[in-house]
């Protein structure tokens, strides 16, 4: 018999109290390691999409009539031919002091042409670059690997009444079609993809550019110094770092972040107050043991570490035990945030586990202080 | 010479209102050691008190008590916790048993705080529950045990440290006579093998045992006999 387990003994004896105060560290530490685990998935998966996935910079011309963004830009008919750029930029941007950080300078090409018959922006892009430029692209059917085939967006698939194996004409030429893009809800939906050297000879265009998407190697890249980089070797051109779909994504899950922590702090709070409300109680319950153990000489340094080891017991079981069931429900629950490859992040469980047994001490602390402050006497009025 | 336990005009007042009347007012007393005292009185006479305040388990509002010759008011808090493990045993009416624990644990709580192996510990306690005469009874809960072994087992554990001193408020009072007299054999042995032992007691019979005969009234000494007083009393 010690302390710790004469604590143990006490709390296996008032199991219900025990349950209610480990309840709310429970609660507060699942929440917070459910929280805290999807989150450090979230930005994990983020991380991967930017470093993957992002073209930082977007390459214009410098030309006042052209929004940016190559969603915005509209194109009528004839004035298909306005892409300042050409080829020979490509060699500049990959020059630049930089460029050793530049995983893809890809370029493209918007242009107004017939396809069988209609009226279609087609896309030119580098078909060696693609895969790596648009790696979300869901193709049916292949990519384009040589000349004179192309990718159907879904609505221009739609709209040609075309798939993969078709062929689409333009003027006198011929392409096969490759492949059909699954809807992304962009504007290359409605495009007709090709090489870009296709695209540059149906709009007599040769080696025209529209724009060039270039992105940077890693998260932390100095993106405004290869944008200034880019900038001096291209006078003509407007090079800007671009927000795109990953970039809002990260704002989503710093803002889930905040939200998470919010909602963590506040059950924590409400689970210190239970432990501090129980174990205030437990004291109140039990002043004549209290004065017992007074009585045949334990001093107020013992009485203190009973009451900090039933504490100590009852975060203990419940924050590892919150900590686990908080990190079955993350992985439960990351498919609906997007998460492909959810995964354990064990960081959180064991801060979980942490905050949990600080809780659990510091709540019990004015209690046991108040126990130990008990006059024996008063603690044993029936003597 | 000190007397091995000197009470000098010792005073409790309950409470801070003036209007209250003192529970203790003025005791003197000497106890020798190895004496065998009893202490009477009508209810509320201040017998408790007095106790506590033997047992270093209140401080009182004025006079000086002193035991082995330490003065427990220069004691800390500390102090006389560390006093009353090595000094008293005490024995209260309602046991006090924790009811949680064996007759076993409950005997070795007053160790818990102690350095020293589960082992050596559960030995002591066995030693003790059979020298109390409970041995084959260490596992039971209290609740499985009858009011004179749960005594039995509040002896054992008051004697855990081998305390000079037994303090005993009324030890009997909730036992039938038979169980009361095992009781009170119990602590003539323990007189006997050179415990100092202070009772409270309404027992008539105890006095016959006794050494020392002190009746409370009203909070003072009103009689202190070594020899005549159980015979008076009667
Ligand atoms: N904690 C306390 N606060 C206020 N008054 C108290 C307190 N304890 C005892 N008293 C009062 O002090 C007086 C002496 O009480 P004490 O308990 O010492 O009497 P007692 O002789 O033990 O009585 P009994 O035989 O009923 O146990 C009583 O008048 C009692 O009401
Ligand atoms: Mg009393």
């Amino acid at each position: 018999m010690n302390i710790r387990k004469l604590a143990w003994k006490n709390l296996l004896r008032r199991k219900t109290r025990a349950v209610f105060t480990g309840l709310g560290i429970f609660l507060g530490i699942g929440t917070f390691v459910a929280l805290a685990s999807l989150t450090a998935q979230m930005e994990g998966a983020v991380r991967d999409k930017l470093d993957k996935f992002g073209a930082n910079i977007l390459v214009t011309p410098r030309a006042e009539q052209l929004s940016l963004g190559f969603g915005d830009i509209s194109l009528g008919g004839a004035q298909v031919a306005h892409a300042k750029l050409t080829m020979e930029d490509r060699k500049a941007i990959e020059s630049i002091a930089l460029k050793d950080r530049l995983r893809i300078v890809a370029p493209y090409l918007l242009a107004a042409a017939d396809a069988s018959g209609k009226d279609f922006v087609w896309m030119g892009v580098s078909a060696a670059d693609i895969g790596q430029a648009r790696p979300w692209w869901k193709i049916s059917g292949s990519t384009i690997r040589e000349r004179e085939e192309v990718i159907l967006g879904s609505e221009a698939a739609a709209a040609l009444d075309k798939g993969p194996g078709g062929t689409v004409t333009s003027g006198n030429r011929k392409f096969r079609v490759a492949g059909v893009l699954a809807p992304t809800g962009e504007k290359e939906d409605a495009m007709v993809i090709a090489d870009i050297r296709d695209v540059q000879a149906l709009g007599k265009n040769p080696k025209g550019v529209t724009f060039f998407e270039v992105a940077a190697l890693c998260k932390d890249c100095p993106v405004e110094d290869i944008v200034a980089q880019i900038g001096g070797a291209l006078p003509g051109a407007k090079v800007s770092a671009i927000r795109q779909v990953v970039e809002s994504r990260k704002a989503a899950v710093d803002q889930f972040r905040k939200l998470g922590l919010g909602v963590s702090a506040i059950v924590l709070a409400i689970a210190g107050l239970m432990v501090f409300v129980t174990v205030m109680g437990s004291v109140q319950e039990r002043t004549r043991e209290i004065g017992v153990l007074r009585a045949v000489g334990f001093r107020r340094r013992a009485i203190l570490s009973l009451l900090f080891w039933e504490s100590g017991w009852v975060s203990l079981v419940s924050s590892v035990s919150g900590a686990a069931v908080g990190l079955i429900a993350a992985m439960l629950a990351s498919p609906l945030f997007g998460i492909e490859r959810g995964g354990i992040a064990p960081s959180p469980a064991l801060i979980g586990v942490a905050i949990g047994m600080t809780l659990g001490l510091l709540g019990a602390i004015p209690p046991a202080r108040k126990a130990a402050a008990l006059s024996p006497t008063e603690a044993i009025r029936s003597l | 010479m000190d007397p091995f336990i000197h009470l000098e005009n010792v005073s409790m007042i309950y409470g801070n209102n003036g209007t209250s009347a003192a529970a203790l007012d003025g005791v003197s007393l000497s106890i020798d050691a190895g004496e065998y005292v009893v202490i009477t009185g009508e209810s509320g006479a201040g017998k408790s008190t007095l106790l506590t305040i033997l047992g270093g388990l209140q401080v009182p509002s004025s006079g000086a008590v002193s035991m082995r010759g330490v003065d427990l008011s220069m004691l800390s808090a500390d102090g006389l916790a560390d006093f009353r493990r090595e000094t008293i045993g005490f024995i209260f009416q309602a046991y006090h048993l924790l009811p949680y624990l064996s007759a076993r644990e409950n005997v070795m709580v007053p160790m818990s705080p102690l350095r020293m192996s589960g082992r050596a510990k559960a030995d002591r306690a066995d030693a003790l529950l059979s020298s109390v005469g409970l041995p084959g009874k260490e596992d039971r809960l209290p609740s499985e045990l009858s009011g004179g072994e749960c005594q039995r087992v509040a002896i054992a554990r008051a004697l855990v440290h081998d305390p000079p001193v037994l303090l005993a408020d009324e030890p009997t009072g909730n036992l039938d006579s038979t169980t009361g007299e095992q009781i009170l054999d119990l602590f003539s042995g323990l007189h006997k093998s050179g415990k100092t032992v202070l009772m409270v007691t309404h027992n008539r019979a105890n006095l016959f045992r006794a050494s020392r005969a002190i009746r409370l009234r009203d909070g003072r000494v009103a009689e202190d006999d070594p020899f005549l007083a159980p015979y008076q009393a009667l």
